[in-house]
């Protein structure tokens, strides 16, 4: 489990995390996302025992992090920029991994091979990008850790990779409850593996929620009269957004399912039309809310 | 076993259990048939196991299906309740279908001829209650 309270971050004047409170439930994976610069890494970072936060608490398992070894022995972080020893071999590196987390699986490691056949006793640094990335997840998944946190995991894999890679975070979370933090903005990539979101945006935590309440909580609709609109069409309804596009209304709308559709019907559009929202179009109006709105500047 | 569109607008659990309900209503899973666990389902579909288990609860308390501590989960014997639901949802297709052939200008008479016509191919003896 990972719990943040009140945490505070600064670099030298510059408030960058201001006041996060969120908690990653065991064997949860927890879909972190925000606009860029937001302070994702950042927090990740802190969540990771890399950085000291200024105020406010960070706990794995109900105790704090920063230099306790015993507790970031179980916790593997993955940065969007990758370091490895330069002239080390992925054997030489699996070695020095295996001397540092006291978990270290050897036979996974070698069974890992066949999921990413890379040759073992070449130098990690003269891998392309994505290949990189691939020996930094077979790393890290032998390492065996309780808490998994990814900065902008599948960047720069293929498809193929992105599946075998996620699929591996999956059977970790099934076989033993492994916790995962995983950062991106790319939506598409996390929408269908994280159970919870979180939304971060200047610096605080804007939005939280199950993924599944969050999609079916959201619908768009779409209706047109051929007579004038009624004028009493959005009362008793929440509505995040609302535009016209010639004779059809487009409106976000926020309830339950069934009740938005009887409240529709009873107006008799000609054209109804309502659609769960995707966890992009959910970020966008979200977003929109916070003042972070796409402004269509012309150029 | 079966695919599911994780792209799609609609939430995974609830395509999940849309997907399950598919499969015991049309007997692809008999009653007491063991359903896959959720760490295999989980590998098999690339989704997070937490998703399957939810989905697993909903239909636990639907009635669709039983779990046995340490077992896993079994489909239930709801024949009834499944008919049920699986004639409202008919009733609803068909009510939008008709909908959008009156629109077209079918005629409630050709439309009964329709269903008279239905009705002797599928071998007329049933009494019409």
């Amino acid at each position: 489990m990972i719990k943040v309270v009140n945490m505070e971050k600064s670099y030298e004047n510059q408030l960058v995390l201001k006041g996060v409170n969120f908690t990653v439930q065991k064997g949860s994976i927890y879909g972190l996302l925000g606009s860029n610069g937001a302070g994702k890494t950042t927090l990740l970072k802190t969540v990771s025992g890399i950085l000291t936060q200024d105020k406010g608490h960070v706990f794995i398992d109900d105790s704090p992090l920063f230099e306790q070894v015993q507790i970031k022995d179980r916790v593997v972080f993955i940065p969007d920029t990758l370091y490895f020893f330069p002239q080390y071999t992925i054997r030489q590196t699996a070695q020095f991994y295996k001397n540092i987390y006291s978990c270290w699986d050897e036979s996974r490691f070698l069974k890992l091979n066949e999921v990413f056949e890379i040759d073992i006793d070449k130098k990690i640094h003269k891998f392309s990008k994505g290949m990189q990335r691939q020996v930094a997840f077979w790393l890290a998944m032998s390492a065996m850790p309780k808490i998994l946190v990814l900065d902008e995991p599948l960047d720069g894999l293929d498809p193929v990779m992105r599946k075998k890679v996620k699929n591996l975070i999956v059977q970790d979370v099934a076989e033993r409850e492994m916790t995962v933090l995983i950062s991106s903005h790319n939506l598409r990539e996390v929408e269908d593996i994280c159970d919870h979101i979180g939304i971060l945006h200047k610096g605080t935590i804007i939005l939280e929620k199950e993924l599944d309440d969050l999609k079916s909580d959201v619908h768009k609709v779409q209706v047109a009269f051929k007579k004038d609109v009624p004028s009493n069409l959005f009362e008793d309804l929440n509505v995040l957004y609302k535009e016209e596009r010639g004779s059809v209304l487009l409106c976000i709308v926020r309830g339950n399912n069934t009740d938005i559709m009887s409240h529709f019907k009873t107006f008799e559009p000609d054209i109804f039309d309502m659609l769960p929202l995707t966890l992009e179009e959910i970020f966008i109006y979200e977003m929109g809310d916070a003042g972070y709105a796409i402004k269509n500047i012309l150029v | 076993m079966f695919d599911l569109d994780v792209r799609s607008r609609k939430p995974i659990y609830e395509q999940l259990v849309e997907k399950l309900k598919e499969l015991i209503m049309n007997d692809v899973l008999k009653v007491d048939d063991q359903l896959p666990s959720v760490r295999t389902l989980a590998q098999q579909l690339t989704i997070n196991p937490n998703t399957i288990q939810k989905a697993y609860r909903e239909l636990e308390t639907q009635g669709y299906i039983y779990s046995l501590k340490g077992k896993g989960s079994f489909v239930n014997a709801t024949v009834k309740s499944v008919n049920i639901e699986k004639l409202e949802k008919v009733k609803k297709e068909l009510v939008r279908l008709l909908t959008e052939a009156m629109y077209l200008g079918v005629s409630s008479q050709e439309l009964e001829r329709l269903i008279a016509d239905i009705e002797s191919s599928l071998g007329g003896g049933r009494s019409n209650d």
